[in-house]
């Protein structure tokens, strides 16, 4: 009876929540509005109508698939090259201390750099094209990849592992039932990190040697100082990156990660 | 020394229906150099208790007077954790209490930690003691505003049985010296024999059920005759209460 | 052979792997536009003594960045600590505003850099403002996270012993915030520096990020590279000189070796997607 209660207090709470979210947004979108109006010109602040009718015809004329098919191309390419390259610098690290020495300053270096190094960088070496958007993404999303896989690894209980030896199972085994395991959160981790450094630095190459891609849209927007093509690609951008992120990504993760999940509900 | 009256005090939390009474309408009084111990299982509202004669929480209804010759008590509290603030030095979590007392008073405030022998320590951080040392501060930080009513929820119950056991005599020590009036929480029935010249016996629901004097000689060995069979009087008598409600 | 196999030796085998790769790898490369190692040095030296074909010294071009970051951080933290306090200690304002923060965090700085330069053009504006909006995420919820962790306990201790107002946003409620403070500067800085380079690249005509710029109009891979590694240098230095000294003396109450991050809930850190 009492839990009647709870439930109905609960969907009350949601409600009230839901309604300042809904504020929030309603607030932000009429301040918008309100500062394109009154304020300032119309080409510094568009007003929202104006970026949402430059998105939907920038999605109808088929633009944003070559576009975005361009950038994700060069993620696709230089994220899954970065990942079995990372993956296995981070296993080596973290199983053993002379790979972990050899590694780490370069790790700790690139993850340091501003993207925009890289970018240049991998701009003069390849000149105008996809190779050099693709170069970047690889040795950027790296070390992203390996410093996620050495947490794993190092996360690996031993007891766990010798118990699996004192039982006589052999390596496969304790790979498989062990080590994956307890490595997934951290592979997964380790995708959505990489994989949201990818985008970011894709584009930024885009905007520097690109001849397609979102990041070339961007950098042909500004300097057409179209405010209103540049903020309708960035949100496109924006929706698009956090769509693969939080649907596809985290949906995959809750799916490896059922025991884990039920373990913390429970 | 100061007195505390309750007088049908209650405490409802909200939120379950009917709401969870916590307290359930008490009245007691304490007198002057009067050691009260509050028993009773886990759950049955002693923190609450002492929570609202703080003034931490507000009672639902019921009065709460605690003064000391007309004017307000001043009060020491001792907790279940020392509750010390970790990122100032040991001497420094006395000062913070401080101006509950009057003007800040340095030297008062070591006198207190030497009395608890922990003079050495004035200068280090909470971190860097044992948790028993850190309960001695929490009790010198109590001590050192000079409280008239000194509460204290369960404040052994997280140390070893050694460590506790040898806090108790030290407490016991202190009160015999200064004859504070203390108001002590705990569910631990032995240990409310061998400290309290009374003993409040509350049963879950917020229910006060006895109210029993100790009159055993000090200081009490916890294994000597009288204080074993005091104890077992107790336990027989909460044994019976779950006799009732069940 | 044993040496071969300590830590300070792949250490070693490590840097003159690099460096021989490097040597080797540049001729081979489709193109003649990449510094050996050596000509990298030359100009890094030259720099340093203030030798160069930039309009600006390395010193006068860090100098001017390091302005602008500070005021942008100045700016972002005037802004980000009392919209994160709100956050943290009001359930509405937190249902309010959660989702922009969460959203600024995984705003790709580069927007941030680029729609400044439209709309401040070339000039101190673009660059501080970008700093700002590139910082401020991180400062608002990790601010919030802090208000949510100020401990209880502690604050019913004071109460109990009627500590005033004042004694206790200082000496309870401050230090309690301080590891959520330092994660805003640690991990809003780490943000606002990439955008600040790239803001100074398309929106300003000096700055540390627009000579790099320079370097690459002027086909001198030398410098990019160059300044690839003063930019390393700094980096390090910050981290490792800076905010370490820093940590240690705000943090000298922890015992040893817990000096990095708050204990409990975490401060938020890369701007992935703010909370899973």
């Amino acid at each position: 009876m009492s839990r009647a209660r709870t439930l109905v207090r609960d969907t009350g709470e949601r409600w009230r929540r839901w309604a300042w979210r809904l504020a929030g947004y309603a607030v932000f979108l009429g301040a918008w509005q309100g500062v394109s109006t009154f304020l300032v010109e119309g080409f510094v602040v568009p007003p929202p109508r104006a970026i949402l009718t430059e998105m939907g015809g920038i999605v109808a004329s088929g633009q944003v698939w070559i576009h975005f098919g361009a950038t994700l191309r060069t993620i696709a390419i230089g994220f899954a090259v970065a990942y079995a390259l990372g993956a296995a610098a981070g296993m080596l690290m973290g199983r053993s201390r002379w790979w972990e020495a050899f590694l780490s300053d370069w790790v700790l270096a690139t993850l340091t750099t501003p993207g925009l190094i890289f970018a240049l960088v991998a701009a003069m070496i390849f000149g105008l094209g996809p190779a050099g958007p693709v170069a970047a993404v690889i040795v950027t999303s790296f070390s992203y990849v390996a410093v996620n896989v050495v947490e794993g690894v190092k996360a690996v209980p031993h007891e766990l592992v010798d118990m699996a030896r004192a039982f006589g199972r052999g390596p496969a085994p304790v790979v498989r039932h062990i080590y994956l395991p307890f490595l997934a959160p951290y592979l997964f981790t380790a995708v959505r990190y990489g994989f949201s450094i990818a985008w970011k630095i894709a584009t930024l190459s885009e905007v520097i040697v690109g001849t397609a891609g979102i990041g070339f849209m961007m950098r042909q927007k500004f300097q057409e100082f179209s405010m209103t093509g540049f903020l309708a690609w960035v949100l496109l951008f924006f929706a698009f990156a956090l769509f693969l992120e939080r649907v596809v990504v985290q949906r995959g993760m809750r799916r490896v990660l059922r025991w884990r999940v039920t373990a913390a509900v429970r | 020394m100061a007195g505390v009256r309750v007088r049908e005090l209650r405490k409802e939390f909200p939120g379950g229906d009917p709401p969870v009474v916590a307290i359930e309408d008490i009245s007691f009084t304490v007198d002057g150099q009067e050691f009260v111990s509050v028993v009773g299982p886990s759950g049955c509202g002693k923190s609450t208790l002492l929570n609202i004669l703080s003034g931490i929480d507000t009672a639902t209804r019921g009065q709460v007077d605690i003064t000391q010759n007309g004017r307000p008590a001043r009060l020491g509290y001792v907790f279940q954790s020392a509750r010390l603030l970790p990122w100032r030095s040991v001497l420094d979590n006395l000062l913070f209490v401080q101006p509950a007392r009057g003007p800040a008073d340095r030297e008062r405030c070591r006198r207190y930690l030497d009395m608890v022998r922990l003079g050495h320590t004035a200068g280090q951080y909470p971190g860097q003691l044992s948790g028993g040392m850190q309960q001695r501060v929490g009790i010198a930080r109590a001590f050192s505003i000079e409280p008239d009513l000194l509460l204290m929820d369960e404040p052994f119950s997280h140390l070893d049985a050694i460590t506790a056991r040898s806090l108790r005599r030290e407490l016991h020590d202190l009160w015999q010296e200064t004859r504070k009036t203390v108001l002590f929480v705990t569910h631990d029935v032995s240990e409310a024999v061998e400290l309290s010249t009374r003993i409040l016996m509350l049963a879950p629901g917020g229910r006060l059920v006895a109210d029993l004097p100790v009159r055993l000689p000090f200081p009490r060995d916890p294994a000597a005759d009288e204080v074993a069979l005091a104890r077992a009087d107790l336990l027989r008598r909460f044994e019976s209460l779950d006799l009732l409600a069940g | 052979m044993a040496w071969v196999r300590s830590p300070r030796a792949a250490r070693l085998l490590s840097w003159g792997c690099f460096l021989a790769a490097w040597q080797v790898a540049v001729p081979l490369l489709p193109t003649d536009l990449l510094p050996t190692p050596s000509a990298v040095a030359a100009f890094m030296v030259a720099e340093l003594r203030r030798d160069t074909l930039a309009p600006h010294t390395v010193y006068a071009s860090f100098g001017l960045s390091f302005q602008r970051l500070g005021v942008g951080l100045f700016l972002a933290f005037a802004a980000g600590v009392p919209l994160g306090l709100l956050m943290g200690l009001r359930r509405w304002a937190e249902d309010f505003l959660h989702d922009f923060a969460v959203a600024g965090l995984a705003m790709p700085s580069l927007a941030w850099a680029l729609v400044a330069g439209m709309w401040f053009g070339f000039g101190d504006l673009a660059p501080v403002v970008t700093v700002t909006l590139a910082a401020v995420p991180f400062v608002v919820i990790n601010v919030a996270e802090g208000a949510r962790n100020v401990p209880a306990d502690l604050l019913q201790m004071s109460t109990a012993y009627r500590v005033g107002r004042t004694a206790v946003i200082r000496h309870v409620i401050l230090p309690a915030l301080m590891p959520f403070f330092f994660a805003a500067l640690r991990y809003g800085l780490a943000n606002a520096w990439k955008g600040l380079v790239l803001a100074e690249v398309w929106a300003s005509t000096e700055g540390a990020g627009w000579v790099i710029k320079f370097w690459y109009d002027a086909h001198r891979s030398q410098g990019i590279v160059g300044y690839a590694l003063f930019f390393v240098l700094v980096a390090l230095l910050i981290e490792r000189v800076v905010f370490g000294r820093l940590s240690r003396w705000v943090f000298r109450w922890r015992p040893a070796r817990q000096h990095d991050s708050p204990d409990g809930a975490g401060p938020v850190t890369a701007g992935a997607s703010g909370r899973a």
